[in-house]
């Protein structure tokens, strides 16, 4: 930067006599005297810095903890919620929810007035990485949401933030409303290390799914019919690509999309207790089934027909639901979520659906919203409590639908559109067969990075179809040691 | 204090002790803010953490299992490609069009130069979603390949394995040349113009005068561009991300993206710091060598 006689003298560039140059210009920077004052500044910052070191992390919780507020046998009343006198609920919440709660919200403070709800909500991305850390501070939130899988929700609980709620879901009869099967995906062991069987630590009013989405005029055109069943979806594809419709619209470049589509056809050929066991990690399970060896291929085959159009690792979830709506690709195959965007543009002549399984059930990849956590250090337990209560009600389940989502509770409650009725449906028979099958990512934290890569690499014929299978099963081999190391470690320690 | 050798005595007489003062809330606030979380770092990047639990002792093994990695050292490669679309495309675009421009008066000239500056305002992830939509499949890029007859050309530029990386790349210079122009221009027009004349009356053409008269009274302009476009190039995340997270496959992932990773996905916190401070040092020292090649030498 500095350029030669701007008027600053030789002074600084005089490397031979600090001295001297001492004596004539104070002002002027002197290099050998700048090397000393950077070092000293770096052993000051070096010294303040080592200061602060220690191992970094707070000892885990213990698992064993009372129940915060107590067990509780039967709903929370608003007498006893009153009994907390003037208080406040404190929540933090993903924004995706802004709409549910603003519906939300004032029907609970209206049934608990003496409990003023504060609410904070964060961007999914933000949501997600720092919710742990804000747990696990000295002034946690009383309810918080999470995310199933270990990434968040099993930290939660390796962590002893988290207030068991099964005395709740057997209170308030959950257990009867929801498959038992479905609330795996909250059920974690006391030291958070086993997935999907335990301790029910939470629970959600929201239901999410991928299906296939179509458009009526569209499919009047080419003489297709909604299908019904898988066969006839596979079908309707290749009556599309003879008519010159590119079958499926598919935007991969956020490498999630084309998961989820191996996930819906995988769902047709694997059972659901299978897939979930290797989501939850259960020993001897493995990627490299036979019936994920098929859904591999299919996805490929789709790929190398041009089932799929081109250019798909290139363009965007959110544009694919532009480019659908636009007229391009017969059917889309996504999360229940972007029917909003959807609806908004094809009205009425939006389509949504489940195909059918051969033996007449439904299955696909999904799983309840965003979960509602319980904090183990809350002293308004019972304020929580009211809320979960409430939220899995009617009441809750219908300010879910007013705003524009899918409540996993159906009955007693109007849905705001055709192609929203569509889906509560759909949602509901998923959930009576039981048939969500979770997404593969759940299985590691490492999961969405290798298996959205390694999908996309199968799908250009990059990764065959064994090397594909083999890679996303080395993902979860290695986690699950990891897995088993820490959780050794921990009962090593708490011995 | 008695074993306070002389040499010490003598740099402590000679000090200009109250200047100190001066430099303490600087001082203060870099130590705070630069030094402490970059120590922390060091530090983290010792252990086997999880970011919340206990931290485990791992000593140098997060940067053993760093080295031995081939997917973060093919992201390095990937790094080592946007160095050339980061700062060497834009330093030599920047380099011609001011070459060009000092040759030509141009009226409104500041107007110019803001609008080639805006690049570098604008925010990345908007620059992300501008450029996806441009080489969209049915994007403008390719319509115009289709509108003179290069169907053949027309492709997902960011989601083929072989385009993607340069189309990544791309954007980079989009947004670094605009910054290397102005810096040039501004250090062109210090040049006194007696030296192109002088040039011009020696004989010199165009080309003779932007390499004898430009080109060695730009070197300290060049030395700044060089380690703002390089420390760019390997720090770049925003744009990588906001486009093709890394895809397809892992064909466009940089060092950013596994700290990203690490840090908040895989909750893998003690190797993210190692590729952080990782990532610092190559950094340092990339630019270190770029000052040294190209500092001031003396009349």
């Amino acid at each position: 930067m500095k350029r030669p006689d701007r008027g600053a003298g030789n002074c600084a560039r005089n490397h031979e006599a600090p001295a001297a140059c001492h004596e004539t210009g104070r002002g002027t920077p002197n290099p050998a005297r700048n090397k000393r004052t950077t070092a000293a500044v770096a052993a000051l910052g070096l010294a303040v810095t080592l200061a602060a070191c220690s191992v970094p992390g707070a000892g885990g919780g213990t698992s064993d903890e009372q129940l915060a507020g107590g067990r509780i046998t039967k709903p929370v009343s608003p007498d006893k919620v009153k009994k907390l006198g003037k208080t406040d609920l404190r929540i933090i919440a993903d924004s995706g929810e802004q709409g549910f709660l603003k519906k939300f919200v004032p029907l609970y403070e209206k049934k608990y007035p003496n409990v003023d709800v504060k609410v904070e909500t964060k961007a999914f991305a933000d949501f997600s990485k720092t919710i742990v850390n804000t747990m696990s501070g000295d002034n946690p939130p009383d309810l918080v949401q999470g995310n199933q899988g270990y990434g968040v929700d099993g930290l939660l609980v390796q962590s002893g933030l988290l207030r068991p709620i099964d005395d709740v879901a057997h209170a308030y009869g959950w257990d009867l409303d929801l498959p038992s099967g479905a609330t795996s995906q909250l059920r974690w062991s006391s030291d958070g290390r086993i997935f999907g069987s335990g301790n029910l630590y939470g629970i959600s009013q929201s239901n999410e799914y991928v299906g296939v989405f179509s458009n009526k005029k569209k499919l009047k055109k080419l003489g297709i019919e909604e299908p019904k069943t898988w066969a006839d979806f596979t079908e309707a594809l290749k009556k599309a690509e003879k008519n010159g419709e590119q079958p499926i619209m598919l935007g991969n470049s956020d490498q999630y999309p084309a998961e989820q589509l191996l996930g819906t056809i995988q769902a047709q050929k694997q059972s659901v207790s299978a897939s979930r066991a290797w989501v939850n990690g259960v020993p001897g399970t493995t990627f490299a089934t036979e019936a994920n060896r098929e859904s591999a291929e299919t996805l490929r085959d789709w790929a190398k027909k041009g089932y799929l159009g081109s250019g798909y690792n290139g363009v965007s979830s959110d544009d694919a639901v532009t480019k659908f709506t636009g007229g391009k690709g017969v059917f889309l195959v996504a999360g229940a979520w972007n029917a909003p965007a959807i609806g908004k543009q094809l009205k009425d002549d939006a389509l949504f659906t489940i195909p059918e399984k051969p033996d007449g059930t439904v299955a696909a990849a999904g799983s309840f919203g965003l979960p509602w956590h319980i904090s183990a250090k809350t002293e308004k337990t019972d304020a929580a409590i009211a809320w979960l209560g409430m939220m899995q009600g009617e009441e809750g389940a219908q300010a879910m639908a007013d705003a524009g989502r899918l409540p996993v509770r159906t009955k007693g409650v109007t849905m705001p559109d055709k192609l929203a009725e569509r889906q509560a449906a759909a949602g509901k028979r998923l959930l009576d067969d039981d048939g969500q099958t979770y997404y593969f990512d759940w299985a590691s934290n490492s999961m969405m990075t290798t298996i959205g890569s390694a999908t996309q690499d199968l799908l250009t014929g990059r990764l065959g179809t064994d090397a594909y299978l083999g890679k996303v099963q080395k993902d979860w081999k290695g986690f699950r040691a990891d897995q088993e190391k820490a959780a050794e470690k921990k009962s090593g320690a708490d011995k | 204090m008695t074993s306070v050798s002389p040499a010490v005595k003598e740099w402590a007489r000679r000090q200009y002790w109250p200047a100190y003062l001066y430099l303490l809330p600087g001082a203060a606030f870099y130590i705070l803010f630069v030094l402490r979380p970059l120590f922390t770092t060091a530090w983290i990047s010792l252990f086997d953490w999880d970011g919340l639990t206990l931290g485990s002792w791992a000593g140098l093994d997060n940067y053993t299992a760093l080295l031995s990695d081939p997917v973060l050292r093919s992201s390095l490669l990937h790094s080592l490609v946007f160095i050339v679309f980061y700062a060497l495309v834009p330093v030599a675009v920047g380099l011609i069009l001011t070459g060009l421009m000092v040759r030509i008066r141009i009226r409104g000239l500041a107007v110019f130069r803001s609008l080639l500056f805006i690049p570098q305002v604008l925010s990345t992830v908007v620059i992300a979603v501008s450029w996806r939509w441009i080489y969209d499949t049915d994007g403008p890029v390719n319509g115009l390949l289709r509108a003179v007859g290069l169907d053949g050309v027309a492709r997902s530029w960011l989601g083929d394995y072989g385009t993607a990386l340069p189309s990544v790349g791309l954007i980079g210079s989009w947004i670094m040349y605009g910054l290397c122009m102005v810096l040039f221009l501004t250090g062109a027009m210090r040049i006194p113009r007696e030296l192109f004349e002088a040039a011009r009356l020696d004989g010199a053409g165009p080309v003779r005068e932007f390499f004898t008269v430009i080109l060695p009274a730009l070197r300290g302009e060049i030395s700044i561009a060089l380690v703002l476009t390089v420390t760019q190039a390997l720090r770049n995340f925003d744009i990588v991300w906001n486009t093709t997270t890394g895809g397809p496959g892992n064909s466009t992932t940089v060092p950013s993206v596994f700290i990203y990773q690490g840090a908040f996905v895989t909750r893998q916190v003690g190797s993210a710091a190692a590729v952080g401070i990782a990532l610092t040092v190559l950094t340092l020292v990339v630019c270190a060598v770029i000052m040294r090649v190209l500092r001031e030498r003396k009349g």
